[in-house]
């Protein structure tokens, strides 16, 4: 009984069902396919949503939140995140998101905690 | 001479009076131990001394019997009959606190009969004492009230008491202090008998007897001591409290913080209990080497003048003169603006009596980086000669715990008693259980036992040291083993000031070549704040005389509040920076001021005049903008692009070791030899004097307010005002 447990364990372990990509580098032409399809986007998102903020600003946060998943190895996450990185897309270009909701990735209302010594003195903060 | 009634002599003499070996190096080598006796403590066999109290015994093998009068640092009294325990073939049960052990003695001290005697006499102590526990400010920490819980019955069979009521008795006025509710006393005559053993004021007696005894001062009176607080954690009721801390709070709410005393130069051990980041009230530490259990008045009830006359906010001088609040950003770049521009040698700081070791290295790390060398300490040390330059010359190298194995001591113009109450306390300790003498050279001052007045003139210490005396003082100076010289730090700052350390290194030299105990160690300088040592070791100049003189542009106070630096004694021109936590007489002079943090807020290191390097901890947070003192000295250097190498409090303790490693060898005093060397280089120094030696603190009402925090502690003021009301009064 216990042996035909870890049998079929095993199995799962080998055979994971592929959400899209089959092997690493779908994958990553995928994560690719996204980045370029939001690059192009940028143009109309400054215009659309009459942000503050520059279409190399925008590029700089795209590839600022690619970056933050740089270290995500498995194929299956990877392939999870692209399709809600094309989720978010959609929402911009249906323009279901507004202008508040594009502002929110730079976070305006989020203070910056101190980290050098000079500052943390001046905000009292150790 | 009799020290003490005869009765009682016999009963200290017992080992157990005198400090724990482990404390004191120098005991005498034990006459042939006398052999073990052999006891069983509830069959648990134990070797104990003959002399030994079967309390002892029993604590020896981890039993601890109830007790209320005993009390571990005073006589034995007997009387409370709490430690009542059962002994095999004895016909009534004893007294385990004044009952010698026999041979062989099997002790019960949790039979029936023990038990049975342990209620009687609670339900005895009960049938007087009021059940106020809800309004009595010893609840949560009572002895009573915890060994009720633990060994008392549920009911009283004393049910007169239902009709003619339960004894009262007036209360009494002992000062400002303490309060005292006395129907809550049991007659442990616990203050009794430390007011006349360790105190030395022999005010508190008993009256009448049976019912109608009374514990009190006979005549309305003042308990005029430097140590009168110690009453209120030694009485195990609650008959005598804390009058400042009265209703504040329960034990069970405040947190505890072990920190270290500032308010003189011994560093008590001490532990701050607060809450709702408000101080509200500190209660001495064990430490054996230091403070036994003891606390001087001044360092347990100053505690309130942290929480007034705080500096909150930097506070930058505006254009009509007056200081006016800042942010911190603009205080940072006034002061470091002003260093800036202020040519190197006119650049000048100076550190105060409380602050401490980080920051002081802090400081002159800034000022060295900025090329001056200007750095002082506000106490004098004569610099001729080996100066600061050896250790042993500025330091109490005998130590505080080993000055009660002394037989002989000499204080060369100070006050020890307000100087160093605890320092006192020991050397009274000596007087009183192991006749040991004392004299003093300097004005004639009350210090709580008998000593020799040799006289305040300066050249009685030349005739000691060039042995031209004929003063009996100095035969028996010369006949002791263990003599101890003291000499306050404050002679030094006269004119005859080198000279005077220089016969007192010459006279400690003398006597220590003649002892046959290589390791004891005579000389000792008794510095008067808890700031010196640390500035010393760290490289100060001590004393601002020169430094003043040569007319400074810009002058750095960091705590420096005792007035030697004033506008008077600086050119017209200069910008003074003030940085500490009062607003006392420092702040009113400066042009900037930047608020640091008291020794309750902050994890910073002192060294003790014995060159003990121990730290206190953050117990409550600073008030208001106030900055740890290095952290402020540290964004001052980055502003002025001199950036100190250090963010954290472990890297400047790196620093600090650098500078030298005792800094932070916490809790551990390093020796030091350099004696002979140091009396070699002073021999030049050996000039006549002839003036007279004077202290500074000569009367209890000069002892409460002394440094900036004591100055602003309401508590304080009303202390001298109660010392001078007492002076007026008839008795």
């Amino acid at each position: 009984m216990a042996g035909t447990g870890r049998e079929t364990v095993r199995a799962a372990i080998r055979q994971v069902r592929p959400i899209m990509s089959t092997d690493f580098w779908e994958a990553r032409r995928r994560a690719l396919g996204l980045y370029k399809a939001f690059y192009r986007y940028i143009p109309y998102i400054v215009k659309y949503f009459d942000i503050p903020k520059t279409e190399n600003d925008c590029r700089w946060k795209i590839r600022e939140y690619f970056y933050k998943n740089a270290c995500v190895t498995d194929i299956r996450v990877i392939d999870l995140l692209v399709l809600k990185g094309y989720m978010e897309l959609k929402e911009i270009t249906h323009s279901w998101s507004q202008k508040g909701h594009i502002m929110a990735y730079w976070q305006p209302t989020v203070e910056r905690k101190p980290c050098d010594f000079i500052c943390k003195f001046l905000t009292g903060v150790d | 001479m009799l020290r003490q009634p005869l009765s009682r002599a016999l009963a200290l003499s017992s080992p157990a009076r005198v400090a724990p070996l482990a404390a004191r190096r120098y005991a005498d080598a034990v006459p042939a131990q006398p052999e073990k006796v052999e006891v069983f403590i509830d069959d648990q066999p134990v070797h104990v001394l003959p002399g030994t109290t079967v309390l002892q015994a029993a604590a020896q093998v981890g039993v601890e019997i109830p007790r209320f009068c005993y009390h571990e640092r005073l006589a034995v009294a007997g009387n409370c009959r709490m430690c009542l325990v059962e002994v095999e073939k004895s016909p009534k049960p004893v007294a385990a606190c004044a009952m010698p052990v026999m041979k062989g003695m099997r002790v019960k001290t949790n039979s029936d009969l023990t038990r049975k005697a342990r209620e009687g006499v609670m339900e005895f102590l009960l049938v007087n004492h009021p059940l106020d526990c809800p309004i009595c400010d010893q609840g949560g920490e009572c002895d009573l009230q915890d060994q009720s819980m633990a060994f008392g019955s549920d009911r009283s069979r004393f049910t007169d008491i239902h009709f003619s009521g339960k004894r009262a008795v007036e209360d009494k006025d002992v000062g400002p202090l303490i309060k005292t509710i006395m129907t809550r006393c049991i007659h442990c005559t616990r203050c009794i008998r430390f007011a006349s053993e360790v105190a030395g004021v022999d005010d508190f007696g008993t009256t009448g007897r049976g019912t109608e005894m009374q514990v009190g001062t006979y005549v309305e009176k003042m308990f005029l001591s430097e140590l009168s607080g110690n009453i209120i954690d030694l009485c195990p009721v609650g008959a005598l409290t804390s009058k400042p801390y009265s209703f504040a709070a329960r034990p069970w709410e405040t947190r505890r913080i072990d920190s270290v005393d500032v308010l003189d130069p011994l560093g008590s051990n001490i532990v701050v209990a607060t809450r709702t980041n408000e101080v509200l009230r500190i209660l001495p530490r064990t430490n054996e080497e230091i403070n036994e259990e003891w606390l001087s008045d001044k360092s347990r009830f100053a505690c309130d003048g942290l929480k007034r006359q705080r500096l909150v906010t930097p506070m930058l001088k505006d254009s009509r003169g007056n200081l006016a609040p800042v942010e911190w950003e603009d205080a940072v770049v006034a002061a470091a603006r002003a260093l800036r521009d202020c040519p190197p040698d006119k650049l000048l700081a100076v550190a105060g009596g409380l602050a401490d070791a980080e920051a002081l290295v802090a400081l002159k790390d800034l000022l060295n980086r900025l090329g001056s060398e200007h750095v002082c300490t506000e106490h004098y040390f004569p610099t001729q000669g080996a100066g600061t330059d050896l250790r042993s010359s500025y330091l109490l190298n005998t130590k505080i715990a080993n000055v009660e194995d002394a037989d002989f001591v000499l204080l060369i113009g100070t006050n020890t008693r307000f100087e160093a109450p605890l320092l006192n306390a020991r050397i009274r300790k000596a007087f009183i259980h192991k006749e040991t003498d004392v004299a003093l050279v300097g004005p004639k001052v009350d210090l709580t036992y008998e000593y020799t007045h040799v006289g305040d003139s300066a050249s009685i210490v030349k005739d000691f040291a060039s042995g031209t005396s004929s003063h009996e003082v100095m035969k028996r100076l010369q006949q002791a083993k263990r003599p101890v010289v003291i000499l306050g730090a404050d002679q030094l700052k006269s004119e005859e000031g080198p000279a005077l350390l220089a016969y007192t290194q010459e006279l400690a030299h003398k006597l220590q070549e003649n002892l046959q105990d290589k390791e004891w160690k005579v000389l000792n300088v008794l510095q008067r704040t808890a700031s010196q040592v640390a500035a010393l070791d760290i490289g100060y100049q001590p004393g601002v005389g020169q430094a003043l003189a040569a007319g400074p542009k810009v002058v750095y106070l960091l705590g420096a509040d005792s007035g030697v630096v004033t506008r008077e004694s600086l050119p017209e021109d200069v910008t003074i920076i003030y940085q500490g936590h009062h607003g006392d007489v420092g702040a009113s002079i400066a042009d900037i001021v930047l608020p640091g943090a008291a020794y309750t807020e902050k994890r910073a290191t002192y060294v003790n005049a014995e060159g003990r390097a121990q730290q206190t901890l953050v117990a409550v947070s600073p008030p208001g903008k106030a900055r740890e003192d290095w952290k402020i000295i540290r964004a001052l250097s980055e502003v002025l692009g001199a950036g100190l190498p250090y963010d954290t409090l472990d890297e400047v303790r790196d620093r600090l070791s650098q500078v030298s490693p005792a800094l932070v060898a916490y809790g551990d005093v390093q020796p030091n030899n350099y004696f002979a060397q140091a009396r070699a280089l002073a021999q030049s120094l050996q000039k006549p004097v002839s003036g007279k030696l004077d202290v500074q603190l000569k009367q209890l009402e000069d002892f409460f307010m002394t440094d900036a925090i004591s100055r602003a502690s309401p508590t304080m003021a009303k202390c001298v005002q109660a010392v001078l009301k007492q002076k007026n009064s008839p008795y």
